[in-house]
């Protein structure tokens, strides 16, 4: 019995594209012996692959070599100078002669930068939240200062210098310290 | 002695534009077809197989020889294509004037002035007719109808397997038959 011209149609292509597996080319081929209507099927398929290809090989006949390289070739020196600048400037920023330079400019960039905390509050370098104690002598009495940045609070701390007596004792706390 | 394209490959790989250049010169009119087919614009198929070329060159490092140069290339060049076409849809007009005008410059050549004039008209129908397909149906057609390329080939270039290939032909080839009408 002939297979419906339907089922052929739907495998045509693949035969035509030598994609069938023996069997079921040899029922394909068979079928077509007897159908004029998919061998006309079959002859459309085969025009439309050799028109598309007989059109797109007439376009790109006319593509001469020399411009298309000279447009791959230029993208890849431009990427290659690119890389290429990127390692020369490595290069030439990392040779001993420019880092004996280097060292000392990164120190005082380093020390100008930390320096900016005195000069201008606030901008965040070296600020904890930790109280710094600072203490000096004044007229027998020490005196100790206590800040603490965040609250911007300070405590005078007055006692009286124990220096002469015995070191190992410890040192009293202060029962009244002035604020 | 010639160098055979494993040679050449591994000569890129190294980072020799020359190795790069000849493998160029065997591929570019190929990728260049199979390109304009999906993008049915001369410009942008210039400009993506270049594109592709650059690509390329830039991973060649990558290829490890699993399947073969061309086909790795393909793999680029289409994947570039259908990325672009989906991004910017072109009017057909213009391109099937291109194609008329490529026909008929072939056509100049032949022996049956009768036939070369009926296919370049055929050529235009059949460019606009693929020009309304959608960019992954475009990229199966053109890779079996110009490069004859096995279903697995495709099924490696276009990322799928060989039976979506077979039914996006079968698909493909209904939809040009639909527009095409008699003319085919």
């Amino acid at each position: 019995m002939m297979e419906s011209c339907a089922n052929i149609q739907e495998r045509l292509g693949a035969w035509v594209d030598g994609e069938l597996d023996p069997v079921a080319g040899e029922r394909v081929e068979l079928h077509l012996k007897q159908c004029p209507l998919c061998l006309g099927e079959k002859g459309r398929i085969e025009r439309i692959n050799s028109t598309l290809k007989n059109t797109l090989e007439a376009e790109a006949v006319n593509v001469p070599f020399a411009p298309f390289w000279a447009g791959v070739h230029a993208r890849i020196v431009e990427e290659r100078s690119w890389q290429v600048r990127v390692v020369d400037w490595f290069r030439l920023t990392l040779t001993p002669p420019r880092l004996v330079w280097a060292i000392p400019a990164v120190i005082l960039l380093l020390l100008g930068v930390l320096s900016l905390e005195r000069f201008v509050p606030g901008l965040g370098f070296g600020q904890t939240n930790l109280a710094s104690v600072e203490s000096i002598d004044g007229h027998g009495m020490n005196v100790a200062l206590l800040r603490e940045s965040q609250t911007k609070t300070t405590v005078i701390w007055l006692f009286e210098d124990h220096e002469g007596e015995n070191e190992n004792t410890p040192e009293p706390a202060p029962a009244d310290p002035a604020f | 002695m010639e160098l055979t394209e494993g040679d050449l490959v591994r000569k890129c790989q190294n980072g020799d534009l020359g190795a790069f250049e000849e493998l160029s010169a065997k591929y570019y009119r190929r990728v260049f077809m199979a390109v304009l087919g999906v993008l049915n614009h001369r410009d942008d198929a210039m400009d993506v197989a270049q594109e592709a070329f650059y690509r390329a060159f830039k991973s060649i490092k990558r290829f490890e020889g699993g399947s073969s140069f061309y086909t790795w290339l393909y793999r680029i060049a289409m994947n570039l294509a259908i990325d672009f076409q989906r991004r910017r849809k072109r009017n057909a007009t213009e391109l099937t004037e291109n194609f008329d005008d490529a026909m008929f410059a072939q056509g100049e050549m032949g022996s049956d002035p009768y036939r070369e004039a009926r296919d370049r008209e055929l050529g235009g129908r059949l460019r606009a007719a693929i020009d309304g397909l959608t960019p992954d149906h475009k990229a199966v057609i053109v890779l079996r109808a110009v490069e004859g390329l096995s279903y697995k080939e495709i099924g490696r270039i276009v990322g799928c397997s060989e039976g979506t290939v077979m039914s996006r032909l079968h698909y493909a080839r209904k939809k040009l038959q639909e527009k095409l009408g008699s003319d085919l």
